[in-house]
């Protein structure tokens, strides 16, 4: 029974940081996100926004080993932006996105609904 | 050439390969500056069906990143309540231990686990964390049994255990909380354990607040999928005996033949229900005839809820899972970033 606990995949261990930000050295303007206990849920669709943003210039995101609950996040972007500031207007923008996502939600099943009675 | 501007969020399904597929273009990778404004214009929902337990929608002008987190949380990460801490009293059925434990975490039941908090493993169980349950149930000989009766159900009293028996056991407070609709399996005829004379389940209980990311038993969908929406088109006229054929080669309801100047001429009627199959391209004539496609952006989600929650409830749950996630993470960079500024001020 070596199983590890299933909490692990949602809580963060002792000490852990759920963000870590390292700028990437090797290139001007790109950082790499070390998101804990998330997984693709999160990083495909940051990462699917970000793209949309014109000063981005790369954005990709991995998880290392699937047993490892984390994903690695790498956003690069023009002199223009900073990675941080890309991703942070990308959550602003998927927020609202969601937001207005539930609301047009419960407008068609209130329709729906309304036209069953 | 009014047919050319929707094929470009549509991918072309050939007999061996998907063409046409330009993704960046269709989700607006690039190129534009992103809007929001042009989100809400494209953003379309619509339900199909709702039934308690079924929910089919239509998503039209969404990423798939989207629908799939959409997809993913509802599987993974909605909470809900199952039995987690099970103290067995007695058991001298046939089934084992661990596998009528087992059983039991399966058995999903009808409590709103919005009602709860998560329960810290080292506290005892209170109301506002745990939902108990007992089954205590003894099997013995049917003695009003007809004498030439040889069925176990007949012949005994409780050979069988049903996910009926289980009964809650309230704790401080809940009976007036759950006093419209107290806690119950949600199917009273899943089969347990089956018993003998003599023999006897005795156990308490206990369902927490959980995800279904840590064990199925959580999850509160039994499905939760999506498709893009088919596109077929004629290009041009199928009659008589190949109009058969074309609609033999969808699934039923997609092509429909209609009499058009006496001859039977193949028409497309509702292509949503076609399961891409391909199979008209299988006849050389047709796939000259017709364009499979789907189309990239329109989404048909169907929600299969295992009745903890009403399937709109979960999707509207998920939403606000995802919500949540956003939100931390955006407080969590914040305070990353917070700290950074401090550190370079003491410098």
């Amino acid at each position: 029974m070596n199983a590890p606990p299933t909490f692990e995949c949602f809580l963060l261990f002792d000490g852990e940081k759920k963000i870590t930000i390292e700028k990437d050295t090797k290139v001007p303007n790109a950082s790499i996100f070390t998101i804990n206990k998330e997984d693709h849920t999160l990083g495909n669709m940051i990462r699917a926004q970000l793209l949309k943003d014109p000063l981005v210039t790369f954005a990709g995101y991995k998880n290392p080993h699937p047993l490892e609950h984390k994903i690695l996040l790498r956003v690069q972007t023009t002199p223009d932006s900073t990675p941080v500031e890309a991703l942070k207007s990308a959550i602003n923008d998927l927020m609202s996105e969601l937001s207005l996502f539930e609301e047009r939600f419960q407008e068609a099943y209130k329709e729906k609904c309304e036209n069953m009675d | 050439m009014v047919k050319m501007e929707p094929r470009e969020a549509e991918v072309t399904i050939g007999s061996h390969q998907q063409s046409n597929i330009r993704l960046s273009e269709a989700y607006g990778e690039g190129s534009q500056a992103y809007s929001l404004a042009d989100f809400r214009r494209k953003l379309r929902m619509s339900v199909v069906k709702c039934t308690d337990e079924d929910l089919e929608f239509d998503i039209i002008g969404v990423d798939p990143a989207i629908a799939n987190a959409i997809r993913r949380i509802l599987i993974a990460e909605v909470p809900t309540m199952a039995a987690d801490r099970i103290t067995l009293i007695n058991n001298t059925s046939f089934i084992h231990d661990k596998d009528l434990t087992n059983r039991i975490g399966l058995v999903p039941i009808r409590v709103d686990s919005r009602l709860f908090e998560n329960r810290n493993p080292e506290q005892p169980a209170s109301s506002q964390d745990t939902v108990v349950f007992e089954l205590h149930i003894r099997c013995t000989k049917n003695l009003q049994a007809a004498q030439d009766s040889t069925l176990p159900k007949d012949i005994y009293s409780n050979s069988s255990v049903y996910s009926g028996h289980l009964t809650w056991v309230p704790l401080e407070g809940q009976e007036m909380l759950f006093a419209k609709n107290p806690p119950k399996p949600i199917h009273d005829d899943i089969l347990i354990a089956k018993l003998r004379p003599g023999q006897e389940i005795d156990m308490k209980i206990e369902y927490l607040k959980g995800i279904g990311k840590t064990h199925a038993k959580f999850s509160p969908v039994a499905t939760a999928s999506y498709r893009l929406l088919p596109v077929i088109e004629i290009l041009e006229d199928v009659c008589g005996e190949a109009a058969r054929r074309l609609k033999n080669s969808f699934s039923k309801g997609v092509v429909e033949i209609e009499k058009r100047n006496g001859v039977d001429v193949a028409k497309i009627v509702n292509p949503r229900m076609d399961t891409c199959s391909r199979n008209v391209l299988m006849h050389d004539d047709l796939a000259e005839k017709v364009r499979l496609g789907r189309k990239l952006d329109h989404f048909i989600f169907s929600v299969e809820s295992v009745g903890m929650l009403p399937s709109d409830i979960l999707v509207k749950e998920s939403i606000k899972v995802m919500l949540g996630k956003c939100k931390s993470f955006l407080d969590q960079i914040e305070r990353v970033r917070g700290k950074r500024k401090n550190a370079n001020g003491h410098h």
